[in-house]
């Protein structure tokens, strides 16, 4: 693989690692070329047809899926010849197709949408009453639907069962332009990576149950950031619609591909947690359990610290970023406050998978650890025991402990609702992870940055500026 | 004109019995066959020029030297019993009346390629050629010719299981008959970039069709000179060729390659049904390209001549066609059955088929346009070349050597001129 060739596309004299498969060479250096069953993950099963190229001194076109980089070989993707066989090609998934892309919520991310106004728009020759017909909302299980007339058979859903879940649950049913993607029978997904066919379907045959018809996606904005469900910190795409007159909303996540972290795939746990942004999200100020503004409540929590200097616990959580573990840090050592970040709570050894899941539910443990902050039990303990004021930075050990507390002092700073509201003097609202800027560390000791994108009518003030002054 | 090498046993009655094989000659080559090297076997096949009769006539000795020598994995032969191109039913006639050919035929290949498991993968509506060959098999094992030793003599293992389809045309594709009898989808497989063996479950295998290893013992009793003495030089040997249609004795008959294809239709076939007047042939099995009246005079069965005509030897399943036939129906008849078995693995035979089909439909309901000759031909175009296996190539071939030959007839639907209707009987 390492042996560079020379070869030339479309003219251009290129170097090129010999051996490798044409397709990935092209898709690498951004040539464009169409295809629906080439998959990096899944590899070659070349049955879509689409991405034929003319090869020089070749009788026919051929799959560049299929196509080792040889020395000297001189190809176009682009030629007359080529785009006629893909138009051809293209002819042939649409006629059966049933386009219905006004109700299909692939519309605007389809690549049977995109090749077709790249190929020269034509006209039907089939007769709409011609068409063939199958089942239109097949309930696959977990979370995916399946239409099985939009299906174009690349097969990259059922690959993705046999080669990377092992899990085998889909397969072709019956043969020629009657084949269909179905589940065996009697059985429906099962993973907690299915929704992962939902994105690698090409086309609109696999939607997600959760967000099919809840936006059209050409009205979603993207930003890039780090999934909060567990400690690997994968890689997410969040796709946010601020509407006019109405508050940025999370639709959905995907999977962004990061080859150190998470590959191409996040698993469904992580990719529906967007939903813990919207409900039971603490949103307002409170003092002694009645609704304040927000500039009260720190003042309050501020001056509780100052007047129990000597008699305050900090209980941060490994929910907290990098930046705002920091801050805290330091505030807490210039007023010799003791710091604690212990948060068994999160773990869970049954949450882990041979994939990507870990068994620790909170995203920046590793980030935590290497700030020193300590975990101990022990410490906590006694440090809870002598404190007269504990102050509860995103850490929910309290929803479980809530006796714990007493009759000490407290103030808590979440962006979700605890459970036991009443049983903090002070509530502070916390911008949540999607809302702030900072780093988190993963698992793997890899640390990743994330910027917002989200335009919060009402954006919260962050902890970093909460805490930033000192008393 | 016949000439009797792998029929030979044919019509002798209780043929299928070992007792009466072993009476007709059977097993009489396995004793040359344990005096030769492997490799000197191989070389006897290369010399015979033996060509595979599966259809592709590709040359079964260097076939056979594509297997790794000193590959330390298990090597299988995989004899391709899933016999089901329309028109032809050769194969079926050696596993119901000489089973025991076939089972001689897989001890000599086995022997010559190191092999001690040998699969015979067989259609699975061939019920009682199934039953036969099983029972053969037993017999086989049980009077110790195979298992643990070739008929005492030899301390060699063989071990010989039939598999059943389950009716798919596209497993009798080398590749896709792997995958199914992996117990996987009958999806044919992409081609390798090099000339190698076949690989069930990654290890080493050869698959040949039921004739070719059939016509094996012959040459290892023989000699590959006797069975260079039939034939002609590029295709030596013979070939079981069978005639169906509008013929007046259609059945199997095994001939020398080189005979006029005009001849053996009025000479064994009898001539024409009821008097009538040759139409056309498609010659074998339907996918190759249909030759007309004249064309089929000039007509000589052996693969170059075939070839030269624009058409193929194929499995030499001759479909006879009378004057009274609508070639309009034929070519739905034929579609119908390509739609009814793509494997629907790759695009263009997937919805191609269909679409042809669909086409034709409407023709033959008097709802046909003169764009829809256009439509079938340019869906063909995308069809030929440009799939994985040489299904969707076959489809083209039939389709547009009937509507090319026979526009008249296509034309005559759309126009609804039932002058030139000319397939009707008056």
């Amino acid at each position: 693989m390492n042996d560079k060739v020379k070869i030339t596309i479309n003219g251009e004299q290129v170097e090129a690692p010999k051996g490798m498969l044409l397709i990935e060479h092209l898709l690498k250096n951004g040539i464009d070329i169409p295809h629906f069953c080439y998959h990096p993950t899944l590899g070659k099963d070349g049955n879509c047809r689409m991405c034929m190229v003319e090869i020089e001194g070749s009788k026919r076109p051929q799959i560049a899926c299929d196509t080792p980089i040889k020395e000297g070989m001189s190809i176009h993707t682009n030629s007359d010849m080529i785009k006629q066989v893909r138009k051809d090609i293209l002819e042939l998934e649409l006629i059966n197709h049933p386009i219905d892309c006004p109700t299909c919520d692939q519309a605007g991310e389809c690549k049977l949408q995109d090749y077709y106004m790249q190929t020269e728009l034509h006209e039907s020759r089939m007769d709409v009453e011609n068409k063939n017909h199958a089942r239109k909302n097949v309930d696959l299980g977990k979370n995916v639907m399946l239409d099985q007339e939009r299906c174009v058979l690349c097969t990259r859903c059922i690959r993705f069962t046999q080669k990377i879940t092992n899990t085998n649950e889909l397969g072709v049913i019956n043969r020629g332009d009657r084949s269909v993607i179905d589940t065996f029978h009697g059985r429906e997904l099962e993973s907690n990576y299915s929704m992962n066919i939902v994105d690698l379907c090409p086309v609109g045959a696999l939607t997600s149950k959760d967000f099919r018809f809840n936006q059209r996606v050409w009205f979603l904005e993207s930003f890039e950031a780090i999934c909060g469900a567990c400690s690997r910190g994968c890689n997410i795409n969040v796709d946010h619609r601020k509407e006019k007159y109405k508050d940025d909303k999370i639709f959905r996540f995907r999977p962004v591909v990061n080859l150190d972290v998470n590959g191409y795939f996040i698993c469904d746990e992580g990719r529906l947690s967007y939903k813990n942004e919207a409900i039971n999200r603490l949103e307002n100020a409170y003092t002694q359990g009645k609704e304040c503004s927000m500039g009260n409540a720190i003042k309050s929590m501020r001056e509780w610290i100052a007047s129990n200097k000597n008699k305050t616990l900090f209980l941060v959580s490994p929910h907290l970023s990098n930046e705002e573990l920091q801050t805290i840090q330091i505030f807490a050592k210039e007023h010799e406050i003791p710091l604690s970040g212990y948060s068994p709570q999160y773990i869970n050894e049954s949450l882990a998978d041979d994939m990507l899941h870990t068994a620790d539910s909170s995203p920046n443990r590793a980030g935590m650890q290497k700030l020193g902050i300590s975990q101990d039990e022990k410490f906590f303990k006694k440090e809870l025991d002598d404190a007269r004021l504990v102050v509860v930075f995103e850490n929910s050990y309290f929803d479980a402990n809530s006796g714990l507390l007493g009759d000490k002092k407290s103030a808590c700073l979440f962006s979700v609702r605890p459970n036991d509201l009443e049983q903090f003097d002070i509530v502070i609202p916390l911008p949540s992870f999607l809302e702030k800027d900072g780093t988190y560390t993963n698992c793997d000791g890899i640390e990743q940055k994330f910027i917002t994108g989200m335009q919060k009518n009402r954006p919260l003030e962050g902890l970093v500026d909460i805490f930033k002054e000192s008393l | 004109m016949v000439t009797k090498i792998v029929s030979k046993n044919f019509d002798i009655p209780n043929s299928h019995t070992l007792e009466v094989a072993l009476k007709s000659g059977r097993y009489s080559s396995v004793e040359k066959l344990l005096k030769m090297k492997p490799d000197d076997i191989i070389e006897e096949v290369t010399k015979s020029g033996l060509r595979g009769k599966g259809g592709g006539g590709a040359p079964c000795g260097p076939k056979w030297r594509l297997m790794p020598v000193d590959d330390p994995r298990p090597a299988y032969l995989l004899v391709n019993a899933d016999e089901s191109e329309p028109g032809t039913f050769k194969d079926r006639q050696i596993m119901e009346l000489d089973p025991h050919l076939l089972i001689e035929g897989i001890i000599c290949s086995s022997y010559a390629m190191n092999i001690h498991s040998a699969y015979i993968y067989i259609r699975g509506e061939y019920k009682l050629q199934f039953e036969r060959l099983d029972k053969a098999i037993q017999e086989a094992y049980n009077a110790g010719i195979i298992g643990e030793s070739i008929m005492g003599k030899c301390n060699y293992k063989l071990d010989i299981t039939v598999h059943r389809g389950a009716g798919a045309y596209i497993c009798g594709e080398k590749s896709a008959l792997i995958e199914s009898l992996e117990g996987k989808r009958g999806h044919p497989r992409l081609k390798p970039h090099q000339k190698e063996c076949e690989w069930y479950f990654d290890n080493p295998a050869t698959v040949n069709n039921v004739e070719t290893i059939a016509s094996v013992p012959y040459i290892i009793d023989k000699g590959y000179e006797a069975y260079r003495q039939y034939g002609t030089e590029k295709s030596p040997g013979t070939m079981l060729f069978a005639m169906s249609g509008a013929v007046n004795n259609p059945g199997v008959y095994e001939l020398a390659f080189g005979e006029k294809m005009l001849d053996v239709i009025n000479e064994l076939g009898g001539g024409i049904k009821n008097g009538k007047k040759l139409k056309a042939v498609i010659p074998g099995g339907v996918s190759c390209s249909i030759l007309t009246s004249d064309e089929v005079s000039k007509a000589v069965l052996d693969y170059e001549s075939m070839r030269n005509i624009g058409t193929s030897l194929g499995t030499g399943g001759m479909i006879i066609i009378d004057e009274n036939t609508c070639m309009v129906e034929v070519a739905k008849n034929i579609i119908e059955f390509y739609h009814h078995e793509s494997c629907g693995q790759c695009t263009p035979c997937r919805d191609g088929t269909g679409w042809i089909d669909k086409v034709l439909k409407d023709l033959l309901n008097n709802r046909g346009e003169m764009e829809d000759l256009q439509i079938i031909d340019d869906v063909c175009d995308t069809m030929n070349g440009k799939t994985i296996c040489v299904f969707a190539p076959a489809v083209t071939s039939i389709i547009t050597s009937i509507i090319s030959k026979f526009k008249g007839e296509f034309t005559a639907y759309i126009t609804k001129d039932n002058k030139n209707k000319k397939w009707q009987t008056s």
